[in-house]
């Protein structure tokens, strides 16, 4: 029996006996509304539950020809890497709460290999950096690992003390991190290595210095068995397909919207398909690139906003290896480079000689990879490989090409906000139209990732709710 | 079920001859719980599969109070106790209430709301 269900029924009944005052319960009332929820990523699945449970009429369309959005697992390769959301928090609330409702088993995910260094065309064993001739940084910073920089943030980080983190007077002291970072005293050198490998940003200098903050106070947060992360087990994929199962109608896939009307009575969206569905209201749970490919009568400040908010651009290859060649050269495995391919991330695929690769290429390093197709960037990205480990070559295929940015249904990783942007525009992006919800990663208050789309499907719900219930 | 469906022509007749959006009931204490809160705590008496802390029996316990429940030093050390404008204050900006505590929620109810809500889950065994 379904348990979503039977829990609603359970409410029902409980309207009837032990409460006093039905009306206010709120439950009861949504039943014949119909909702239509576009976009079957995690934001739109955790409505379409929560709204299903309350007794609306669900319908979810997905212009993909599968569900997950951004959580993509490459079940077709060996391991299944993921080539979108990789590891689940441990503070992820309700990411934990619906995988384990719907029976969706997490595990703790094999570690990658631990990294070695490619800085200015140079080789460096892990254990050399703070020796090695190629580390930039001045005497009193070398020690200090390139992937750790960033860390010394939290030796005075406002958003320890509040999770705040897009409050307008925080904001209004927001600035470029490259500039933030240089008034703090990071020297150059280390500025240039954060930039080479920066994920909040697609350059530092139009990074929010407030949003490195959130990030690093995110961290900063949680000791011991707090920052351990898990994964599903069979694939983060599973956890979006469980979702979308547990639904009472199919998720419709292979069916972009392309328009959305209010009329007076709810909602009418046109799909590319030319059917027509009509609605009491909308969640709309998709990505703002994607956001703005939709006909939608929003108001031209609100649609030039959500045109101006810019999107983490990540290019990945995805790759097999048939032999550790990095074992007889005395290498770890995976590297971190401050060159075109980024950081290259090996992980031992369990009960196998086999490895997953995956090279990670962020920010504007991606522009020249976009501009070709998909043969010629994947030529690209492995001929700079061959260079920069040659014994790769003959040991290394290629399972799979994840490009965000051109991906038309992303449109890039994640919400990037600007210096100071968040602070007026994160409440209006989301703010309700009418009978028009938004919901998505962006959107999210707390958590940022996985749990932010899980939350923001959950506050969309709510407001449906208050309007319809 | 019945007045489900007569709330929902009704609506629609008031929609279709004066152009306004509905305006619904209020939602209760219950429905605000199991849509804002009920991902990460239970009303029961154990800690479970849920990543916080349960919250049955909830009024007049002490902060940090579940035994086997992995409370933040911050919880533990804040001698709090819960009452109405106790819950009231925490749920409405926990930063403010009891820093450095690891319950990562910004409240997106209205203060109307919350005081539902906190006086709800107040009564709950
Ligand atoms: C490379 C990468 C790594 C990541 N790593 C992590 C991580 O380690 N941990 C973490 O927590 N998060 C991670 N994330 C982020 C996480 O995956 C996302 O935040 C989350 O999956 C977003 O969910 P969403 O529902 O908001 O959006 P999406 O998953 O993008 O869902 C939106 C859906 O809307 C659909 N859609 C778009 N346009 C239309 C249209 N016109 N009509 C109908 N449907 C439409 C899309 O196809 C998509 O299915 C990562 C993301 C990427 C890309
Ligand atoms: C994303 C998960 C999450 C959500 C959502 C959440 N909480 Fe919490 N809550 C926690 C965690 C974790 C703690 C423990 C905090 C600590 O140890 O500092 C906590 C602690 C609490 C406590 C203190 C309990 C005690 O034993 O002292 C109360 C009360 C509480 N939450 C109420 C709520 C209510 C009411 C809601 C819904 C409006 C809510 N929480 C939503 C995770 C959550």
């Amino acid at each position: 029996m379904n348990p979503l269900l039977s829990r609603r029924q359970l409410l029902l009944t409980s309207v009837a006996a032990p409460f006093a005052n039905a009306q206010s319960i709120g439950i009861g009332g949504p039943v014949g509304h119909k909702i239509l929820v576009i976009g079957a990523g995690l934001a739109g699945l955790n409505a379409a539950l929560i709204l299903e449970q309350w007794g609306f009429d669900v319908e979810v369309v997905e212009a993909r020809d599968r569900v997950g959005g951004r959580l993509w697992t490459l079940d077709h390769m060996p391991g299944a890497p993921e080539g979108g959301g990789n590891v689940i928090g441990s503070g992820y609330g309700r990411v934990i709460y619906r995988a384990h409702e719907l029976d969706v088993p997490l595990r703790t995910p094999p570690s990658a290999l631990p990294s070695d260094y490619q800085i200015g065309g140079q080789r460096i064993p892990r254990s050399d950096w703070a020796v090695a001739d190629a580390n930039p940084l001045p005497d009193d910073w070398r020690e200090i690992h390139p992937e750790r920089l960033l860390a010394k943030l939290n030796e005075d980080n406002p958003l320890l003390k509040t999770r705040a983190w897009h409050h307008v007077d925080l904001m209004a002291q927001d600035q470029p991190a490259d500039v933030g970072l240089r008034s703090l005293g990071f020297p150059e050198s280390a500025i240039r290595l954060i930039n080479a490998n920066n994920s909040y940003g697609n350059h530092l200098s139009d990074t929010s210095l407030m949003g490195l903050y959130r990030v690093l106070g995110e961290f900063g947060r949680l000791s011991g068995p707090a920052l351990a992360v898990t994964e599903v087990t069979q694939g983060n994929m599973r956890l979006p397909e469980a979702m979308a199962n547990r639904l009472t109608r199919p998720v419709s896939l292979n069916e972009p919207v392309l328009r959305i009307r209010q009329t007076p009575a709810g909602i009418k969206a046109t799909l590319t398909s030319g059917r027509t569905l009509d609605a009491d209201a909308a969640v709309i749970a998709v990505p703002l690139p994607a956001l703005g490919q939709i006909a939608l009568d929003l108001p031209p400040d609100r649609r030039a906003l959500l045109k101006s908010v810019a999107y983490h651009k990540v290019v990945q290859l995805h790759c097999i290896v048939d032999e550790p060649f990095w074992e007889a050269a005395g290498w770890s495995g995976s590297w971190w480079t401050d060159g075109q391919l980024g950081r290259i991330f090996t992980r031992p695929i369990p009960d196998s000689t086999r490895h997953n690769m995956t090279i990670w290429i962020n920010g504007d390093d991606c522009d020249r990879l976009n501009a070709l197709d998909a043969d010629a960037c994947t030529d690209m990205i492995l001929s700079a490989l061959w260079k920069l480990v040659p014994e790769a070559k003959g040991v290394t295929s290629v399972g799979q090409l994840v490009r965000w940015t051109t991906d038309p249904f992303a449109g890039g990783a994640w919400a990037l906000w600007k210096p100071g942007q968040a602070g007026s525009a994160h409440d209006a992006i989301r703010a309700p139209t009418g009978r028009l919800f938004f919901a998505g990663e962006h959107t999210a208050e707390a958590y940022r990732g996985m749990e932010a789309a899980m939350e923001s499907g959950e506050r969309a719900a709510l407001e449906v709710l208050r309007l319809l219930a | 079920m019945r007045r489900a469906a007569g709330h929902r022509i009704g609506l629609g007749l008031i929609v279709c001859l004066l152009d306004t959006a509905p305006m619904a009931e209020p939602l209760s204490g219950e429905a605000l719980f199991a849509v804002a809160c009920e991902a990460c705590h239970s009303l029961g008496p154990e800690p479970d599969h849920r990543i916080g802390p349960p919250l049955g029996g909830l009024h007049g316990r002490k902060a940090a109070g579940v035994r086997g429940f992995g409370y933040s030093p911050a919880l533990q050390a804040s001698g709090w106790v819960w009452t109405l404008p106790t819950t009231v204050a925490w749920l409405s900006d926990p930063d403010a209430a009891i820093p450095n505590n690891a319950m990562n929620y910004v409240n997106a109810l209205s203060a109307e709301e919350t005081q539902r809500l906190a006086e709800w889950l107040l009564a709950q065994p």
